[in-house]
Order: C-alpha cells, then structure tokens, then sequence
C-alpha cells in the first residue's frame, strides 16, 4: 500500500504540466499502485483568492465515483488575504478537506506573520495537519516572475517556536537541513511529517538516523516532479520492509489520521 | 572537411534525423480514460523489477560514484569525470586528476571509465594528455568552463576527439544570469561559460564530432537547451542532474528525436532513473536512453559495451 502525501492537480503559470486534474491523477495513482494521495489545487497558489480553487478541487472530487475515498485534499489558506477564516472554515467543514497548505513565498508574507501563527493555532482546534511546502519548482530553471529564494529547513523555525502544538508537514526539500543546536532540540518537539520528493532526500538513510523512521513518508510532489523518484528512495532503503512500510503509508496514515 | 562539406554534411545528416524522429504522446494516460472515468483498476506495480528491466550506462557521473547504489540500480556502466574546475587548472592539476581517474578505473575495471579532463589553455599539454589517457584506456572527455566550446583555442582538441571517434563531453548551462541569458539576474558565473548556442556553433563548425550537453536537469531551463539543439543533430544531451521536473525527458525525445536522448545521473542516481521510468514513453524509448544510444556513440570508436 502507498500513500503519496504530496500531491497537486491544477496549473503551473509558467509551465505545461501533462496531468492536471483528478482524473489524470486517478489513473496515474492505479498505473503505479499508489491507493491515496493528498492533493492541493495548484491554482491556489497563483489566485489572489485562493478559496476559488479550493472550491475547484471540491467540485472536482464531487464528480468522480470512487474519488472521495482515495483523494484526500488539502485547502490552500492566505492568512493574510480578506475572509480567510471563513475560507478555513468552509473548506474544513462544508468541503471535509483533511489539511492545510501555506505558501507563504507566493503570498508574499513572511514565516513570522502575525496571521500565520494564528492559522497554525486554529490548525489545531480543527485537529488538521499545516503544509509547508519548501520548494515548488526549482528556482534555477524557474521563470523570471516566479521566486527566486527557495527556503531552507531553518527557516521553518519561527513557526514551529510560535506554535509548536501543531502537526506540520514539510514537502520538498531541496536545500540544507542543517539545524544548530537550539532547532534540533525544537524539532524533537515538533510533530511533523517529511516527504520524500525533495532532493535532500537522496539521502534518507541518514536522515532517517537523525530524525527517525517514523518522520518520513512517501511524497511525490507530482505532476511538478517525476512520479517514480521519490518512491525509488524509499524502494531502495536497507531497511526491512516493516520499516519501509512505515514510509509507503503507515506514517501517513497515523499523521493524517485517515483509516 | 572544409566550411562547404561540412555544411552538406549538417544538411543530410538532419533529414536523417527529422524522418526518424519519434514524437511521443504526451498525453497517453489521458488517452485511456473515457468521458474522464478511469478505465485502468488499481494494479500492482514492481518498481525495483521495473527498474532492473533495463540495462543501463551512466553517460555522466562524477568522482566519486556510490557504487553500492549502482549495482543496485543495476547500472552496467559509468562514465566518470573529475569535479568542475572553473578556470585555473594547469597541465600538473588535470594531470593529477585524470590519474585519480585512472586508479578509480583500476578499482573498478569494465565498470568505470574514466573521462579525459584537459585545459584548452595548454594546447599541447592538453593534447598530450588525452593520448596519454585514452592509451590507458581512457573515454570522452569531461570539459568545463575554462573557454567556452566554440572557443577557437577548443578545435585542435575537439578534432584530436573526432580523430580518436570519441564523445566530446562539456559541461552546459542556461539558466537566467548565465551566459548572455537576461544578464540582469547575474549569478557570477564565468562568461567563458558554454551555453547551448556555443554548442550549436561547435558542433556545426564539427558535423563530423559528437557532443554531449550536460545536463538538462543540472538546474537549467531545459526547455529552452532542447528547443536550441532541434536543428542540430551531432549534439546529445544527457537527462543528468538533480531536476527531475515532470516531462522533461519526453520534451527532449520529442525535440531531438530518440536517438539524441542519453541517461545521466550527475551522481543524482534516483533521480536519473526516476525520471526515465516515470516517462511516457515506450520501452525501447526508455532502452535506447538507458543504453543504446550512449552505446552507439561509443560504438562509433570501438568503445562499445557488449
């Protein structure tokens, strides 16, 4: 069984991406096995309103037999956009979504906002995970109007200092994990879920001796990356299968708290 | 070969190239829905069988490879380099380094081959030393950014290369901020710095010489590297480096053909197999990138894995 934690339907403003929508992903997720996927609009991302796009998934996943059960979306919040509580409680209630996703980057705030801390506090009240998304492409090869700074796993820190009771996951790593001292000990504290669609995760051996095997899980990041790269890592672990289990969809499961 | 041959030579070699290109669908999960349901149940899918499918040679790969890691990826072979110099390297410097080389083949013998690296700032040293490693066993070079490959100081090398029929191997970029390529994002590399109109400029001066970009998932707009190579059919590329963005190896089967496309990992291993299998293309696509078509230009000088 493998849950695939990181995934997207939607447009990238920049880039043809070849599978957009539930459908395509479905079909996709029973070519290679794969039974659920949380799934964000990538839209959201773009739109000043971004609750538009929320609604967009949710109408999606209302056509589609068979959908409901093995999608599992999340809803992008702007904490710093008019009505965004509404947007939290609307997506969270009326459209059953499982979880938060922030991008703090495109909606131009900082990981320190005044409203993010509150959402990751609501965050908790609603017992749903938050999202945090450090790369969504690679700022190398990106567009000129996309971003241009990538964040680190430190930079992560203020909010996890601010609201350390919250679930967060953190997708996509593609840059330094290094911590000092002070954000170890914080991140022993912290609940999170890493996936392993990020390039740091080439080396999730040792990420594994720091952290644990139960802070991973497959994640895919599709359809931005390639759909096989991240569970290769996962594949090819020395590690025994129970444990690679716990990678492929236990962690998730547990973190998610989905059956 | 003068000016004229050579452009006759271009001229024939691209309606070869152009008649047998494939393009790939790009959309063939879409194409076995209907009316948007998904018509394919669940199933089952063996990634590490999938993988060992196909044979494989790693036409870039940098000192030192996790060779735990290829033989289990199950990579027959690998073409390896020493790490990028950017400018100085002097003839006792490269020397050094391709003899790192040569002790890393002797560990691994018919698993590693090592790659020539040289300064074209040091004509005859250069040349010297690329007679020296191929004696040893040596194969393609690996050139990085110490004159840009359309540089006139490359030539005697690039044809020493087409005299020995081997790959000529040269770190590429384009990226915003490198090379000419909307300056205003300066990200300081050196202007000698080979971007894909320098390789395109070689590689017609050299019809006859086989070029390896390296590599489209190094970072760059990969986009923008294949379109540039569309019409320019002596040079390859290689899926290397640690992008592995959606799309990227269909995008260049279609632009280049199946024939131009070779695998790559730039020591990024899952990535450089990921996104081969994960592509929407057929097996012997998928082979001919893995194998065959770095095979068929080794093949071109006796350098060939049986």
């Amino acid at each position: 069984m493998w849950i695939d934690i990181n995934g997207y339907i939607g447009q990238w403003p920049y880039q043809k991406l070849i599978l957009d929508d539930c459908a395509t992903l479905m079909h996709r997720m029973n070519r290679f096995g794969v039974n659920r996927t949380v799934v964000t609009h990538l839209n959201a991302i773009h739109y000043k309103n971004p609750q538009t796009a929320n609604r967009m998934l949710y109408e999606e996943l209302q056509n589609m037999a068979g959908m409901k059960e093995r999608l599992i979306p999340f809803a992008v919040i702007n904490p710093t956009y008019a009505g965004w509580q509404y947007d939290l409680k609307q997506s969270l209630e009326e459209y059953s979504m499982k979880g938060i996703a922030v991008y703090p980057k495109y909606h131009d705030y900082d990981i320190s906002d005044v409203n993010l801390t509150e959402l990751a506090r609501m965050s908790i009240e609603y017992d749903v995970p938050v999202a945090l998304t450090l790369r969504m492409v690679d700022h190398r090869s990106r567009f000129w109007m996309d971003v241009e700074k990538e964040w680190m796993l430190t930079d992560l820190m203020p909010l996890f200092r601010r609201v350390p009771e919250a679930r967060y996951m953190i997708r996509n790593v593609a840059n330094s994990t290094r911590l000092d001292n002070e954000d170890m000990q914080l991140m022993k504290k912290v609940q999170w879920l890493m996936d392993t669609s990020g390039r740091v995760t080439n080396n999730l051996e040792g990420l594994i001796e720091t952290f644990g095997v139960d802070k991973f899980a497959f994640g895919s990041h599709t359809p931005i990356l390639d759909y096989v790269t991240s569970r290769l890592r996962i594949e090819y672990l020395d590690r025994n299968e129970e444990e690679k289990d716990k990678l492929r969809y236990v962690n998730a499961t547990r973190f998610l708290n989905i059956d | 070969m003068s000016e004229l041959d050579r452009r006759k030579f271009v001229k024939k070699a691209f309606k070869v190239s152009a008649g047998s290109m494939v393009i790939p669908s790009m959309v063939s999960s879409r194409k076995e829905m209907s009316d948007g349901q998904v018509s394919v149940p669940i199933q089952d899918f063996d990634m590490v069988a999938e993988v060992a499918r196909f044979r494989k040679i790693d036409a870039y790969c940098t000192a030192r490879p996790d060779m735990n890691l290829v033989e289990k990826l199950g990579i027959d072979r690998m073409y390896v380099g020493q790490p990028m110099r950017w400018l100085e390297w002097n003839p006792e410097e490269f020397r050094a380094a391709n003899d790192e080389i040569l002790n890393l083949m002797r560990s691994f013998p018919n698993k590693i081959i090592g790659q020539i690296s040289v300064n074209p700032h040091f004509r005859r040293e250069s040349l010297d030393e690329i007679a020296r490693c191929a004696d040893q066993g040596m194969v393609g070079t690996r050139l990085y950014y110490q004159a840009k490959i359309s540089d006139p100081l490359y030539f005697p090398i690039i044809e020493k290369l087409i005299e020995l029929g081997m790959i000529i191997f040269v770190h590429g970029e384009a990226q915003m901020g490198v090379g000419g390529y909307r300056m205003k994002y300066d990200i300081g590399r050196p202007p000698t710095i080979s971007v894909p109109e320098d390789f395109v400029e070689a590689a017609r001066r050299y019809p006859e010489g086989m070029f390896q970009f390296a590599h489209i998932g190094g970072g760059g707009d990969w986009e923008y590297m294949c379109k540039a190579f569309r019409d320019t059919p002596n040079v390859y590329v290689d899926v290397g480096g640690s992008n592995n963005e959606e799309g990227m190896v269909e995008f260049a089967v279609e632009c280049l053909g199946e024939d131009r496309v070779l695998f790559g990992t730039d020591n990024s291993y899952f990535q450089g197999v990921g996104k081969i299998i994960g592509a929407d293309l057929t097996d012997q696509q998928k082979q001919k990138i893995f194998f065959d078509n770095y095979n068929a230009l080794l093949k071109r000088g006796g350098y060939h894995v049986d």
